[in-house]
């Protein structure tokens, strides 16, 4: 009988349940917690969906992971459409190569390359503008990020995307798989949607770092929600007893 | 002795026009300054139109003719792009306007190890031109013109045959004005070699020298000073379209028969080039020039193309184009990147092509990169520079600044704690007035802010701690 096991699961017809083969390469996110419960940490390619609120820390829980990518394959880190202008010295003090970094701000300037002024000048002119496509900067900006992770020449892209539908993850994903990078999607965690992606946390604030909810990794069990601490990287960021006082109340 | 083939394009800037026309089934004819067909093409032939055809009897014969007028600089521009492209295969080139070159062959037939692998190669490339052409060998190149004339199409160095068919060629296929032909065939001397057959003291002694220098040319008793061309330095092509074109998307086809144009001549001399120069004519509107511009240097047709391509998409068009013309001033040689031997995947493209390829598309401001300055104050520390730019290294990262930094800082209308603070920063010049004590808080959401007080107690949110 365990002779006939053998020899099916030998020819890979028998599958485990309690088999936790990862389906993709981790990289340590710098986070001890963090590693221990996605097996390794976070993938080193594909897709990785963040649902988060902006500035609880989600750029942070990712630094030292990105800091990562990019020195290990001395490629370029691509960020598109990010909500606010990036702080040079954050980025420098996490040891990030500034010069290998590319901000992408689609819908920054409407006309191409040079000569727009003229550019613009004959657009008022023109009576049938019908044959020329517009692109609103959500398109721009997907259509950035596929070329950047098609190239092959970026580690990881980050995308802060208004909202993205299956169809497009899913040409993502690809496009990442192919040039062998990562791409991190920051969302709002009141977008429900299910991506096919190669991981999906969900971040909510914590006095000392976040609270970490797995909702999908590929080829694991669902975990119950942890909490990452931050208070040996950041101890400046996290409080350190819940009792301080509002200090001032304005409005 | 000499050899000299002579090439004579019957119809050059009417191929040239249906070059980019892609369809060739409509009649289309030239017509000169006397109102008469002067190059029609192969559905207008098929139609029983002949040259030198008035325009009423055209019409008769073919009423949906289509008349272009006859522009002689235009072919010039032609031929002079013709003899360019045939200077790889054959190096002395003399341009004999307005429809023929002669070609000197004597130095080549050494290369190629004899006249019919030279040929072999000529006849290739005109073969890719798609130009209609005639041709013939001769031993100076007036004998070749005559023969060419004729489509004799010799390809040989025997000068029995040359003289053979010299002598029976008629008065018309030679360099005499009519009038003089006139004269000669009231004489009754219809072919050359009766002409030939003259003692020349009686001809000078009859005719003016203009014959008699004709003819010593064309026997290579006197001298014939051919100019041969130099190759160009830059790339300037001018297409004339067949129809004017509305849409930018369209443009492309034409366009790409060009850039494989310029892809050969950089090919050839083993260079690249980073930036072309592509010019839009419309008939009321000055025309559009647009750079389009590759950061690592591109030879590639099909490259270059790509990112024309992603231009012309977002650009509108005041009116149809009747004309492009493509401009490359500077060449630059090529240079090859060395990669790693055993690295894991190939990269598809540079990190350069793909800053090329996203600014074509976005715009140049679009895609930048960022630098730290030695500054104090937040706002200056940060700068968006070109992509890939290596700003100063060794500069002292300050304290804790957060990741975002608002253009615009905003009121801050809620409740905040507090962790850290103040940290004091005055704008150059100590003026006091403007300085700022920058906190860190956390809101009730859990987000930490990056918060200051300004002189007058105001609290503004500079940026947060993503």
């Amino acid at each position: 009988m365990s002779a006939l096991l053998d020899q099916l699961s030998r020819r890979q017809l028998v599958w485990h349940g309690d088999s936790q083969q990862l389906a993709y390469q981790p990289v340590s996110s710098g986070y001890q917690e963090l590693d221990q419960q996605l097996g390794g940490g976070l993938p080193a390619t594909g897709l990785i969906d963040i649902q988060t609120e902006a500035g609880i820390g989600e750029l942070r829980l990712l630094l030292p992971y990105l800091q990562q990518q990019q020195q290990h394959s001395q490629r370029l880190l691509v960020f598109i459409g990010p909500p606010a202008e990036l702080c040079a010295d954050m980025l420098a003090g996490c040891d990030l190569e500034l010069s290998q970094l590319l901000i992408i701000t689609p819908g920054e300037q409407p006309g191409a390359g040079q000569g727009s002024d003229k550019l613009t000048k004959l657009t008022t002119a023109a009576e049938n503008p019908k044959s020329v496509k517009k692109f609103s900067p959500q398109q721009q900006a997907l259509w950035a990020a596929e070329q950047c992770l098609q190239s092959g020449c970026c580690a990881s892209v980050l995308l802060w995307p208004a909202a993205i539908s299956l169809a497009q993850a899913r040409r993502l994903q690809l496009a990442a798989e192919q040039g062998a990078a990562s791409m991190i999607v920051f969302r709002h965690s009141s977008q429900t949607l299910s991506l096919p992606v190669n991981l999906s946390i969900s971040l909510q604030p914590d006095p000392f770092g976040l609270q970490l909810t797995v909702l999908k990794r590929k080829g694991s069990w669902p975990a119950a929600p942890f909490r990452v601490s931050m208070q040996q990287q950041w101890p400046a960021l996290c409080l350190a007893d819940k009792t301080a006082e509002p200090l001032r109340q304005a409005g | 002795m000499a050899l000299f083939l002579y090439l004579h394009f019957p119809a050059l800037q009417l191929d040239h026009l249906q070059l980019s026309a892609q369809s060739s089934n409509f009649p289309v004819a030239l017509v000169d300054q006397q109102h008469q067909l002067f190059q029609i093409n192969a559905a207008a032939i098929n139609a029983g139109l002949k040259l030198k055809m008035g325009l009423a009897s055209a019409a008769a014969l073919c009423p949906d003719l289509q008349l272009l007028p006859y522009q002689p600089e235009q072919q010039a521009k032609v031929l002079h792009s013709v003899a360019q492209q045939l200077y790889q295969v054959s190096s002395d080139i003399a341009l004999d306007n307005p429809a023929g070159l002669i070609l000197r062959l004597d130095g080549m037939l050494q290369l190629y190890g004899g006249l019919e692998a030279y040929w072999q190669a000529l006849s290739a490339k005109l073969a890719a031109l798609t130009y209609r052409y005639q041709y013939s060998c001769g031993a100076t190149p007036y004998a070749a013109k005559c023969l060419a004339y004729q489509q004799a199409g010799l390809i040989t160095a025997d000068n029995r045959l040359f003289n053979k068919a010299l002598n029976s060629s008629p008065l018309s296929a030679t360099e005499l004005i009519p009038a003089m032909q006139q004269q000669m065939i009231r004489l009754g001397i219809h072919t050359l070699g009766q002409l030939q057959a003259l003692p020349a003291a009686e001809l000078a002694r009859r005719f003016d020298s203009q014959l008699l220098s004709y003819l010593g040319r064309l026997r290579g008793d006197y001298y014939h000073a051919l100019e041969y061309l130099q190759p160009e330095p830059g790339f300037s092509r001018y297409l004339e379209l067949l129809y004017d074109i509305s849409d930018s998307t369209v443009l492309v086809k034409p366009l790409a028969t060009v850039l494989q144009q310029l892809e050969q001549q950089l090919s050839r001399a083993n260079c690249q080039c980073y930036q072309l120069l592509l010019s839009l004519f419309f008939r009321d509107n000055p025309p559009l020039k647009l750079s389009i511009g590759s950061a690592q240097g591109e030879y590639k047709a099909d490259a270059w193309l790509a990112l024309c391509q992603l231009q012309l998409e977002s650009l509108p068009l005041p009116e149809p184009v009747y004309g492009l013309q493509l401009d490359v001033n500077h060449f630059a040689g090529q240079q090859h990147a060395t990669e790693a031997l055993f690295n894991q995947h190939q990269a598809r493209m540079s990190a350069l092509q793909l800053i090329s390829l996203l600014q074509a598309r976005l715009g140049q401001a679009a895609v930048s990169g960022l630098t730290l300055q030695d500054q104090h104050l937040p706002e200056k520390a940060s700068k968006r520079s070109p992509p890939l730019t290596k700003g100063a290294t060794g500069q002292p990262v300050l304290a804790l600044r957060p990741a975002f930094l608002l253009a615009r800082p905003q009121p801050l209308t809620e409740a905040v704690t507090i962790k850290q603070g103040p940290e004091r920063l005055c704008p150059d010049g100590w003026q006091l007035s403007a300085q700022r004590d920058y906190y860190i808080g956390r809101n009730q959401q859990g987000q930490w802010l990056w918060l200051y007080r300004t002189v007058s107690q105001q609290w503004f949110i500079h940026g947060w701690f993503s």
